[in-house]
């Protein structure tokens, strides 16, 4: 055992840091750290710039597309992207369809989709969760029936992150109603330009509009978009899924939020001291450093032991719990470390070009609103409930 | 030990609870409220008046029908299930504490303030000085025979829309002096006020003010001992809406553990659920009996006033958050929407630790009171 980078990874962190600096604009990474809402062109600016580099697709086998990095380069990669501010890589095209496509698409799909997702080309939305699909996925209600050349699809998707900014949408959708729920599902690919695609925002609890309803009436789509063989989605779906789960643990979010934690304790006064020497505050912070400080290595180990191209197993449930209350920790002390500063709530204030005097210090205005979104991930994804539900179903046999 | 309620205060709160449902029937009302004018319903606020609820907060001896610790706690509890924005604790609660217990106390302004007519604002905390009483920067000076103030006051609760505002200012003295501090009313029109919404949806402003007149109204003892009081009262205000807060919060998850299915059957039928359900439970009990022991002991100007405030406001942070963070968890996505009510009101809860103390600063002071 050697817990220390190596020389070369240590280079490599520096190539990555210099890239990322020589190509990531001043005016994005300043958006991202003031948590503004970004646009569907600042996405894709940061998404090109990978694409060009060759970086978009790093945890792809190097056959396809992938960047032939081990597990300790691709933690550096997320770390300095974190670090640097740059905006989210948008997961659902080249982290979730594109595993799915190079583990079960058809030769066809492979040599159309996944240079189009390694170029950016089409935005890719997530169509699983239903209105009554949720925790039991597998009871979904999209149906897809088959018309010969094409299935109708008829139904309603939920949660759609960035579904307003989407092109093409992969679903799961039911093509057997005659067989146990999970027999049934098929995957399909589908435009949302199609006829009979509507796109719904909900606005959630910060006020904020990132999430869609998807409704489907009449689609008619391609039988050359079902991926694999009907009524096998369940297997693809769950595929997916551990991949989605691997990325939602969110170590490197959870560190720069740890650091910035510290600096705003460091700030914030309690009895006319920073409050990061309130032997109480600080214990709370050192607990929450150590709970990191354990799962980095937890998460290192996992994804050192997956395959290349693969996704951990029954461990990315456990990593996706704990990684999910190490995240939402940090925005609770976060919270709690700003007293009464974290009351005001000024919507335009993450708008881009608002430039007006904030109220107290500047990073008090998006604090609160984060604590309350970060709910949002221990139920996402699978809730943490359900992870539970596959671990101990499992590894106990019971 | 009775741990009933008197018929009289019975019928009080049969009362206001119709009138807070009638009006607040949808949370959607909440938002509309919000943004009018002044940041909430004036009609709302003068029919509060007539039906005395605002009388409820304050003692007969200044024109008042109430203002003992139960009936505060039941008013606020009321308003804790509607998640009512209008300014009961700033201009009913926190302003009539202080105008009343001075040495010639305001009765007259405290009449217009029933009446609904009148809106005065507590300003007391600042930028920085976090939850203590006696952290004040601001400054009083006196020239050519008038108070003058200088500085600024953050987080003012309808600080807008107020007509007067009592502002406490050091008159002489080092920041976190004890002494030395004055509390002053004054015109709200001389004070330049920023205003905005709080992310639990309610209106508060930043106010400045440079060389204003003001009234004194009291100094040192007896304004660290009004500030006190006043923060003591809306401490246990806001753990009384709490109450009714987490209340709502339960049984809205509760309903929604039974009509909501999954892998063919309830959701609340799945033991590992119920636990926590239960676990809610007992904890909104604790919390409404540490309510209800601060209520009586509100009236007593004591020491022991003060230690049972902070065991309850201790336990509304600590539970808030356990009964916020679960109310949506359990619900799942759908709490996660503007539109389903929860949200809402799981905002409040959690944000009600950021006012008038958290659970740390309370949870200190009870153990100054304890060991006292």
């Amino acid at each position: 055992m050697n817990f220390e980078y190596s020389e070369n990874e240590e280079k490599f962190r520096t190539e990555v840091r210099d890239w990322l600096k020589e190509t990531l604009p001043d005016y994005l990474s300043e958006k991202v750290r003031k948590y503004q809402r970004l646009t569907k062109e600042d996405y894709e600016l940061f998404m090109n710039n990978l694409s060009k580099k060759g970086w978009i697709a790093w945890h792809w086998p190097e056959e396809y597309g992938g960047t032939g990095w081990n597990a300790i380069e691709k933690h550096i990669f997320e770390e300095e992207i974190v670090k640097a501010s740059a905006p989210r890589i948008v997961p659902f095209g080249v982290n979730m369809l594109g595993p799915v496509l190079i583990e079960f698409g058809s030769e066809e799909q492979k040599n159309y989709y996944l240079p189009r997702i390694l170029n950016n080309e089409d935005w890719w939305a997530q169509g699983y969760s239903e209105p009554g699909a949720g925790s039991d996925l597998a009871s979904l209600k999209t149906t897809a029936i088959d018309k010969g050349d094409y299935y109708l699809v008829n139904g309603q998707k939920t949660w759609t992150t960035l579904g307003h900014h989407a092109d093409k949408i992969f679903c799961l959708v039911k093509t057997d109603l005659n067989v146990k729920p999970q027999l049934g599902i098929s995957f399909l690919l589908i435009d949302m330009d199609s006829q009979g695609v509507e796109v719904k925002p909900i606005i959630t609890l910060d006020g904020e509009h990132e999430v869609n309803e998807v409704w489907f009436t009449d689609v008619k789509v391609p039988k050359k978009n079902l991926v694999g063989k009907e009524n096998e989605g369940w297997t693809y779906a769950k595929y997916l899924l551990t991949f989605e789960r691997t990325g939602i643990a969110g170590v490197p979010n959870s560190k720069s939020a740890l650091n910035h934690l510290k600096m705003v304790s460091r700030k914030s006064m309690k009895n006319g001291k920073p409050l990061i020497e309130d032997p109480l505050f600080s214990s709370e912070v050192a607990e929450l450093e150590i709970d990191l400080l354990a799962m980095e290595i937890f998460n290192l180990r996992t994804v050192s032991a997956a395959a290349e191209g693969k996704a951990p197993g029954m461990e990315s449930s456990l990593l996706k719990i704990k990684g999910t209350l190490v995240r939402q920790k940090t925005t609770e002390l976060l919270r709690k470390a700003l007293g009464p500063q974290a009351l005001p709530y000024l919507p335009e204030q993450f708008d881009e070009g608002w430039n007006e005097m904030p109220i107290g210090p500047e990073y008090a205005g998006s604090i609160a609103k984060q604590y309350f979104n970060m709910r949002k991930i221990s139920i996402y994804g699978g809730s943490n409930e359900i992870q539970k539900n596959i671990v101990a179903k499992a590894s106990f046999g019971l | 030990m009775d741990f009933s309620l008197s018929e009289e205060r019975k019928m009080l709160q049969e009362t206001v609870a119709r009138f807070f449902e009638s009006c607040y029937n949808d949370i959607k009302k909440r938002s509309e409220y919000l943004n009018m004018n002044h940041g909430f319903s004036r009609e709302f606020w003068k029919e509060s008046s007539n039906l005395g609820v605002i009388s409820g907060l304050i003692s007969p001896s200044f024109g008042g029908l109430g203002g003992s610790g139960e009936d505060i706690s039941i008013i606020f509890e009321l308003i804790g299930k509607s998640l009512c924005i209008e300014p009961f604790l700033s201009s009913g609660l926190l302003s009539s504490t202080i105008l009343s217990s001075i040495k010639n106390p305001k009765t007259e302004l405290i009449n217009q303030i029933i009446d609904g007519e009148l809106l005065v604002s507590f300003a007391h905390m600042e930028m920085n000085n976090r939850y203590e009483d006696h952290f004040v920067e601001s400054k009083a000076f006196f020239e050519n025979e008038n108070w003058k103030l200088n500085g600024s006051k953050s987080f003012v609760i309808n600080g807008d829309s107020a007509d007067k505002v009592i502002i406490s200012a050091r008159i002489k003295g080092k920041i976190n002096d004890k002494n030395g501090i004055g509390l002053f009313l004054v015109d709200n029109n001389q004070i330049n006020n920023r205003s905005y919404n709080t992310i639990d949806g309610y209106r508060a402003a930043e106010l400045n003010f440079d060389n204003i007149n003001a009234e004194l109204l009291c100094e040192d003892d007896l304004a660290l001992e009004c500030i006190i009081k006043a923060n003591s009262a809306g401490a246990l205000a806001l753990s009384a809406e709490a109450v009714g807060i987490m209340q709502v919060c339960f049984d809205l998850t509760l309903d929604y553990l039974k009509t909501r299915k999954q892998f063919g059957k309830s959701i609340g039928s799945f033991q590992s659920i119920q636990h926590r359900m239960v676990d809610m439970m007992l904890e909104i009990e604790q919390v409404r009996s540490a309510v209800m022991l601060a209520s009586s002991t509100f009236e007593t100007n004591s020491s022991t006033r003060d230690k049972n405030i902070s065991a309850a406001k201790n336990l509304v942070g600590r539970v808030g958050k356990l009964i916020a963070e679960e109310s949506i968890q359990l619900h799942g996505g759908i709490a996660m929407t503007w539109e389903y009510s929860v949200a809402h009101y799981a905002k409040r809860l959690i944000m009600i630790d950021h006012l008038m103390g958290d659970a740390d600063y309370h949870r200190d002071r009870f153990k100054l009171l304890s060991s006292n």
